[in-house]
Order: structure tokens, then C-alpha cells, then sequence
């Protein structure tokens, strides 16, 4: 049996059986290299789930819409790792119970669709590690690695002209499962701090901003890369700043649900390398 | 409409000869919604504000810039001639174009184009400042005096017997501190233990001092007036309040052979004991490390003989949670371990001893019961040679900063050698003769010329043992020539350090230390002895390297800050504490984790039948001390600072 079929029939089984309420799934999207988020509450949609290697969205942004585990009942979601990172990140930050959340696990090696077979957050803390032994890599590495030699100079001109096509939309915010604020810092105009018309400097404020808050807390799902209209390679940034954190603060973003925020706490034994 | 009043201060020269204080004034004048600009030579002085408060009257200002030197300087000055004149204290700002413009500046164009940005920035921010209460707290009339050495003993002494009540918390078995080791003491060789003891005695019978010795520190929560400390009562394994000091249980303990602390291990204790035997409280404890019982599960011999039933093995350490209004910190110093310099063959040769271990000799109640005698073989050293800093003033191999007594016990401990062995020799190789202080340099000209002490001034390049004796070779630099001496003993005037845990312990109560670990004054000439922690008061060396006067005088002027503290039923607190925008808040609690007072609680917000609709930050403003971090870390900006909101802030920044 394929993992879809083996996650349908447990899908089915849960809410037939009323143990979740909902199951937050892929369903086949506008062609064939593409899936969309499926939200179903009735077992006879369960058929319409469909889990393979184009299933790459973290899907767990959806739970903390507003309400939908205030009722106290287990929602299920299919997950990819970076996804049970993320739930780990909105536990510790007291957005989700991570008791309410039903895992279905998967991972794409090659292409090939590999099950996670664990149900429960917490239980995949060895996957987990397993990820930061092996350090993310960037999507780009060659990219990657010709920003990181570029002089600081050459690399604010190469952001620049990024950012200089940013419209501000803030589909990366929309698309970002840590962007749960309910007044974005941009949102605020008493006093407006961020710069709300699309030009270099509000552009530049904005993408600054947002790496910063999510130091720390990205798990480069890549939601916000894919959801950029003008292609900003926002993947990059992330990375650089998951770095940085792994380097300094030995911090691995989400690796469980009372892991303390990279930012908001010490440890005695930091290595400070970046205190003079 | 905004009237502002920008007011100028020349500083005498500090600022006018380089700020183009009319110039300053003119511009000032032009800007949007400044009603009067004015230059004078000194602001702070009484004509000075008596013009300020005048001002204000005649123009019904809404806000005050003084243009001058550091709000650290002069902000509650002019904050209190506004209040004087009916505006409130928190709508007067300083724009400081001292400090980072005028004194730092040599163009006089620039520093005035400079002072007219900060003044601006400081106008536009007083246009958006609020009105502000200060806040209100009670005060607990209780103090805590952490350390029992004679700088502790003194400030719980003068705290008490004005009438307040004291808990004296010592880590020790014993009060008594360094002091209680020494032998006699400089400038008057009067006996150490003579006029330490009767103090120790006082400290402990005094109805309103509680002593806790044996004691340790665990956690200080709270805040000035009103801290929650929790103390860690060690088990000594005697009862406290059976035991009657009969010493029998010390007779008897078979574990004789202890290497003795007090007498910097040159004397050997019992694994029950007393540090020493004028100890206060007069009640040994068990050193489980070194008791038979505790190590082989046989023995018990203390508590066999014990007629009191006092021993108990089984005893737990306890805790004790006590409600503090100030907290004196006393925690005093150590010396440094010599065997950094191998060359001088500290720990290597048994004859070479430090400062201390020489004042436990010279002591009446120290091992040798005040004779001076070398340790490797009991004989009178004929030859003694002094190396004075052997680490301080020495930033390659020890510390860098003068350890200040050293001179002068060196000097002491000459004159001590030269009326105990008669005959005998003292050279002391010295840098400088430091000797500043009331008697302090007659003192050790006695030393030279009266008791004939030899200062050569240069350092000893290396000590080596040589038939017997111990060779030492060094530089008389007046001479220009190198000098050989054979001696029988060494004695390092070694540095005072800190505490080794004296950062942790910093940490645990929260005030702050220098790269050294003695812990930082608020002000080094003008709040010495209050540390940077509202309600935290510093006395003696764990402040900086001090003699006894200067400790004593110190934990005197830490009991005088407390009685002040103490002399009103409330307290007013700066105003300046967070707040959270509860509907923008988005309960992510890193507020609470990144506050560094505690003073963020989780709220939860209900709705009429008492359903938990959100949980939000909340701010406890008694405890919150107005550092600002939790705004820093809100992505949500929904925390916020008064007196420094986000809209203040903002406007400063676009000010310039």
C-alpha cells in the first residue's frame, strides 16, 4: 500500500471515528506539478488527498487560524519536517497546544515519498536532530555561496536591486506559518516605523525587519520564497540568519516545544564570539 | 499647541567655547513650536533655574529642553525646578551637548551645527512627552547584610542600633572575615582580634540583628524596599540550639589532621570544628568531605560525647524566605594563589609563604602561637625577605590594579619580625611605596628607620633553594646593580582578588562587576557605595581592594543610605515602566522570558462567562524597572515605555 493510500485510510479512520476534526492535506492543484492545501472534516473526502513529491507547502501556518483549536479539538495536518519545526516554534511560543495536533509525517527523499511514522510532535525529536546534524543547505548553494564572498558593498547593491522589486504585498508574511501577529509591526502607523510606499528604502526596511523577527525562528520551509510574485530570494536571507544563530547560540530553530526563543534568552555558556 | 521652552547652557567654557550658544539659541528660537529660547552661563545654578521656573510662569510652557551636559548629571535638577513651577517633572528633557558634542569637538562650526541637531531632537520628543505620576511602593524596614567580616558587621551595627531590624547572612561557620586572621593591625598595631572580637560578640547578641552563619545566599527576587530573598541554611549537623560550645565533641574527633582554612593551611583542624576559638557563634559543624562517619559509615564518636544530643547526621539543609527592604553586599575578597610565578617557588619551597599565611604566624592565636618560624623546620628565620606586588600591578602573570594594602602590611609585617626576632634581617623588594592615608606614611618610615627594615627598590627575578637556604635574586634598581640575598623565608605580598564565585553571585543578586569581579559602584566619586541595583548597597573589598578604615567607613556610609531608605513609609519609583497594547498583543511570552526583573506576568483575558479568550503580556509595574528590553524584543510592537514610547523615540530620530 502507497503511503496516500496508508494516510487516506488513517485519515478516514480519525475522522470517522471523531478522534480529529479536521485533516489539513494536499489536494491535486491547478496542474499536474502543483498541489493545494485540502481541508476536510467529513471521512468521505478523504479520497480526495493526495500526497507525493510535489507536496512541498508547510501547511502548519493554517493552524493557528484564529479559533480553530480554541474548541480543544485535534486537528490532524500533514507535515513535512521543517512543518513539525514549526509546531514545536508556535508551542513554545504559546500559539498551539502541540496535544491537539495529529501528525502525518513525510518526508521527500529524491523523489521518492517517505513516511514519518510517528503521530505526536515530540516524538520526532531524533528526525529532528538528524536535520541539524546535517545542516539545511541552501536551496542554491552556488548563489549562496557568491553572495557570502561578495564585499559588503557589492552585496548591498545585489539586495538592493532585489528589493528593489518588491511591491510590498507581504505574501511572505501571509505565507509564513511564524508570521502570526495579529498587528504586523508594518501595520503600525503610531509611529510608522517601516516605510509603507514600495520604494528602495521602505522596501529595504521591510526585508530587514522580517529576517530579523524570524531569527531564530525560521525553519526554511520556503512558503515565503515560493509566494513571492516578484521572485525575491528570500530563501537566502532566512538562511544566512538560521546560520548565524546555529553559529553563535548553538540554536536549531524548533527542535522542541519549550525550546526558549534564540533572542530572548541566555545561556551562560554562549560563546559571545560577537562581544568585543 | 506646543510652547516649548529651549534653555541653553553655556557651562562655563564646557560648552560655550565650543558651542555657539547664541547661534543655538537664534535657530532654537525659530523652530516650530518653541515659545522661548535663552542662553546663560550656568543653568544649574540658583539664578539660573530661578530663571527657568520663571520662564515657565510667564509662558505657560508645555515643555522644558535644557540644552547642557548629561541627564545623569542634571535631569532631577531641572526636572524638580519644573515641578517647582507647576509643569510636570516628566516634561522636561535634557539635550546633552556636553559630553558627545561640545567636549569632543574641536571645530566650532561643526559642534554648533551638532548641538542645534540634538536640541531639535530633544524639542521634537518633549512635544510628544506625557505627564507622568511616579509610582508608589511600601517599603519593608528590613536589611539584609550579606557577609560577615568586619565591613558587614559594621553597616548590620550601625543599621541596628538605629533601630532597624538586620539579618546578617555569613557563608562561613563564623563572623569574623579576613580580619580575624590577621595579627595586628596598621597604622596602630593594635591587636586584630582584640577589636574585632567584642565587635563579633555585639553582632550576634543584638536584639536586632538575626544572625545566620553557615549560610548561603540562594535567590533575590523583588525589587528596592521590597526584595524576596531565599537563604539556604547549611546543615551543620550540630543543632544549633542544643549545643552549648562545650568543645568536648572537638577534643574528642579523631579526624585530627585537617588541613585548618583559617590558618591559611598551616595549622591542622578537626573534621568537627570551629574555624577558630573566639568563633561566633561559639557552634562547630560537621566538614562532611573529611568526617569518618560520613566517609566509612563508622565513627559517631562526636555524637557519643556530645551531652547535649546536638549531633545530628541525618540533618537537611533548609531554607529560610525573608522579606528585605535593602540588601548590603559585604562579601569581602580572597588572595591570590602565587603558583603563577613558578620563579618565585610558591607551593614548590615550603618557606615561601603569602602575606596571610605570615599574619596566622605573627598572630597570638595562630599556629605557632605568634612566634615567627619557618615552616618546613620550626627554626626562627634569620633572614626574611618581603617581595611586595607578588601579582598586583602585574598585567602579564597577575592583576593589573594595585591591591592597595600591601605596602603597608609589608611595612607591618617588618616591624612585627623585627620585635618578634631580635637580631633578625628584613629586606623588602618594592616598586613603590604607596602609603596614602591618615598615619600611614610615618608608619612605614618606622618601619625603616626605627626598625630597620631594608627597602630595595626593584623586583626578584627568581628564588632557588641553595644549602639550605632560600636564594633570592633580584634588582636594586637606585643602585643600579644586582642583588643576591641567602634568606630563610619568603613572603609574597600577594594581590586581593575577587571571590571566586564573587560573578555569579553578582548575577544571583543582580547588580553588576568588572572585569575582575569586584562589584561596580553607581557612580565612583558620587554614589560609591550604592551599586548600579536600586536598594543594593556595596561595602568593603568586594567593591575594590580596601584596608579595614576604608571598609569600615564604607559599611558605615552603606547604613546611612539604608536609614535614609528606611526613613519613609513609601516609596516613589520613576514612572518610567513598559506597558502592552493587550489587543495587538499576540502571547508569544518572549517579554517574559527576555525581561531581566520579572516583572512581565501572562494575563488571561475572559470573556462573561469567564471563557479564556486570549492570554496577554502584562507588566507589573512595581517590579518593572524601565530597561526597555521587552520593547526591543515585541515583533508586534505592542510593548511600550513610558517616558520613551515608541512615538517619542520616533519623533528624537526624525528630530535630526
Amino acid at each position: 500500500m502507497s503511503i496516500e493510500e496508508q494516510y487516506r485510510t488513517r485519515a478516514k479512520e480519525l475522522l470517522s471515528g471523531g478522534a480529529v476534526k479536521m485533516v489539513i492535506g494536499y489536494s491535486k492543484g491547478s496542474n499536474a506539478s502543483r498541489r493545494r492545501p485540502l481541508f476536510i472534516s467529513s471521512p468521505d473526502d478523504v479520497d480526495r488527498l493526495v500526497l507525493d513529491d510535489a507536496c512541498i507547502q508547510n501547511l502548519s501556518g493554517y493552524l493557528v487560524s484564529e479559533g480553530l483549536l480554541s474548541d480543544e479539538k485535534r486537528v490532524a495536518v500533514f507535515l513535512r519536517p521543517e512543518g513539525i519545526r514549526a509546531i514545536n516554534i508556535l508551542a513554545a511560543e504559546s500559539q498551539l497546544d502541540a496535544e491537539q495536533i495529529v501528525v502525518f509525517g513525510f518526508d521527500v527523499i529524491g523523489n521518492e515519498v517517505q513516511a514519518l511514522k510517528v503521530i505526536h510532535v515530540e516524538e520526532f525529536s531524533d528526525v529532528i536532530n538528524s536535520i541539524k546534524e546535517r545542516a539545511p543547505e541552501a536551496a542554491e548553494e552556488e548563489l549562496f555561496e557568491r553572495i557570502e564572498k561578495m564585499s559588503p558593498k557589492e552585496r548591498f547593491s545585489f539586495w538592493q536591486e532585489e528589493f528593489s522589486k518588491c511591491i510590498k504585498c507581504y505574501a511572505c508574511r501571509q505565507a509564513c506559518p511564524m508570521c502570526y501577529c495579529r498587528r504586523c509591526i508594518v501595520d503600525s502607523n503610531q509611529p510608522q516605523w517601516v516605510n509603507t510606499s514600495s520604494h528602495t528604502l521602505g522596501n529595504f526596511e521591510w526585508n530587514i525587519v522580517r529576517a530579523f523577527h524570524l531569527s531564530g525562528r525560521c525553519v526554511e520551509c520556503g512558503n515565503c520564497d515560493r509566494a513571492c510574485p516578484v521572485n525575491i530570494p528570500l530563501r537566502l536571507i532566512n538562511h544566512r540568519m538560521a546560520e548565524e544563530v546555529l553559529g553563535a547560540f548553538d540554536h536549531f530553530a524548533g527542535t522542541s516545544k519549550t525550546q526558549e526563543p534564540v533572542l530572548a534568552s541566555f545561556k551562560k555558556d554562549d560563546s559571545e564570539t560577537f562581544i568585543l | 499647541m506646543a510652547k516649548i521652552g529651549v534653555f541653553i547652557c553655556h557651562c562655563g567654557e564646557n560648552i560655550g567655547a565650543k558651542v555657539d550658544c547664541t547661534k543655538l539659541a537664534a535657530a532654537m528660537g525659530e523652530h516650530p513650536g518653541v515659545a522661548v529660547s535663552v542662553e546663560y552661563k550656568y543653568f544649574c545654578s540658583d539664578p539660573g533655574q530661578e530663571s527657568v521656573k520663571r520662564a515657565i510662569r510667564d509662558n505657560n510652557l508645555t515643555g522644558v529642553v535644557v540644552a547642557a551636559c548629561s541627564p545623569r548629571m542634571h535631569e532631577s535638577t531641572f526636572r524638580k525646578a519644573c515641578a517647582e513651577a507647576g509643569l510636570n517633572p516628566y516634561l522636561c528633557e535634557i539635550a546633552n551637548i556636553r559630553e558627545q558634542c561640545s567636549w569632543v569637538h574641536t571645530d566650532k562650526d561643526q559642534a554648533t551645527e551638532k548641538a542645534m541637531d540634538i536640541t531639535r531632537s530633544m524639542v521634537e520628543k518633549v512635544k510628544r512627552n506625557n505627564k507622568l505620576q511616579p509610582i508608589t511602593v511600601p517599603v519593608t524596614r528590613r536589611a539584609l547584610v550579606i557577609g560577615g567580616g568586619i565591613a558587614g558587621i559594621q553597616a548590620a551595627l550601625d543599621i541596628a542600633n538605629a533601630g532597624q531590624e538586620v539579618v546578617l547572612v555569613e557563608r562561613e561557620p563564623t563572623l569574623g572575615g579576613h580580619m580575624a586572621q590577621l595579627s595586628e593591625t596598621f597604622p596602630t598595631l593594635d591587636c586584630s582580634q582584640c577589636i574585632m572580637t567584642p565587635r563579633m560578640v555585639e553582632a550576634a547578641q543584638h536584639p536586632k540583628i538575626r544572625l545566620l552563619t553557615y549560610a548561603e545566599i540562594e535567590s533575590v527576587d523583588g525589587y528596592i524596599g521590597n526584595f524576596s530573598v531565599r537563604v539556604r541554611m547549611k546543615s551543620r549537623y550540630v543543632d544549633i540550639n542544643k549545643c552549648t560550645g562545650c568543645g568536648d565533641c572537638i577534643t574528642k574527633c579523631p579526624a585530627k589532621k585537617i588541613s585548618s582554612e583559617f590558618d591559611c593551611g598551616l595549622g591542622k583542624r578537626t573534621a568537627i570544628y570551629t574555624p577558630f576559638a573566639q568563633s561566633v557563634p561559639n557552634i562547630p559543624v560537621i566538614d562532611k568531605a573529611n568526617c569518618i562517619y560520613f566517609k566509612n559509615g563508622k565513627c559517631k564518636i562526636c555524637s557519643k560525647t556530645c551531652q547535649c544530643d546536638a549531633i545530628d547526621f541525618d540533618m537537611q539543609d533548609t531554607f529560610e524566605d525573608l522579606e528585605i527592604g535593602a540588601i548590603v553586599v559585604a562579601t569581602g575578597f580572597q588572595v591570590q594563589n602565587n603558583t603563577m610565578y613558578g620563579e618565585y617557588g610558591y607551593g614548590k619551597y615550603p618557606d615561601v609563604i603569602n602575606g596571610l599565611q605570615f599574619e596566622r604566624f605573627a598572630s597570638a592565636s595562630g599556629p605557632t602561637a605568634g612566634k615567627i618560624l619557618r615552616p618546613s623546620d620550626g627554626a626562627e628565620p634569620k633572614t626574611v625577605v618581603f617581595i611586595q606586588c607578588a601579582g598586583s600591578r602585574d598585567p602579564s602573570k597577575g592583576v593589573r590594579y594595585c591591591s592597595k594594602i600591601c605596602c603597608m602590611y609589608t611595612a607591618k609585617h617588618a616591624m612585627l619580625y623585627a620585635h618578634k626576632v631580635h637580631g633578625g634581617k628584613a629586606h623588602i623588594f618594592y616598586m613603590d611605596i604607596r602609603a596614602a592615608g591618615k598615619g600611614y606614611d610615618e608608619f612605614s618610615r618606622r618601619a625603616i628607620e626605627d626598625d630597620e627594615a631594608s627597602y630595595l627598590r626593584g623586583r626578584v627575578s627568581k628564588v632557588w633553594q641553595e644549602n639550605g637556604k632560600l636564594m633570592v635574586r633580584g634588582v636594586d634598581t637606585l643602585l643600579g646593580r644586582p642583588v643576591e640575598i641567602a634568606a630563610d623565608m619568603v613572603v609574597l605580598a600577594t594581590a586581593i582578588i575577587a571571590q571566586p564565585d564573587a560573578k555569579e553571585f553578582a548575577k544571583t543578586i543582580g547588580i553588576g562587576y568588572d572585569e575582575y569581579g569586584f562589584y561596580n559602584e553607581a557612580h565612583l566619586k558620587l554614589r560609591p557605595v550604592e551599586s548600579s541595583t536600586a536598594g543594593v548597597f556595596l561595602a568593603g573589598a568586594c567593591q575594590s581592594p580596601k584596608d579595614i578604615p576604608d571598609s569600615v567607613a564604607q559599611a558605615s556610609a552603606t547604613a546611612s543610605k539604608v536609614l535614609a531608605l528606611f526613613s519613609k513609609d513609601m516609596l516613589e519609583r520613576e514612572p518610567v515602566v513598559a506597558t502592552n497594547n493587550e489587543a495587538t498583543c499576540a502571547g508569544c511570552w518572549g517579554c517574559v522570558l527576555a525581561c531581566p526583573y520579572n516583572a512581565i506576568e501572562q494575563k488571561d483575558i475572559v470573556d462573561r462567562s469567564g471563557r479564556v479568550i486570549k492570554r496577554v503580556a502584562s507588566v507589573n509595574p512595581g517590579l518593572c524597572q524601565g530597561c526597555g528590553t521587552c520593547v526591543t524584543f515585541c515583533r508586534s510592537n505592542s510593548l511600550d515605555l513610558a517616558g520613551f514610547t515608541e512615538r517619542q523615540i520616533f519623533a528624537e530620530v526624525m528630530g535630526l
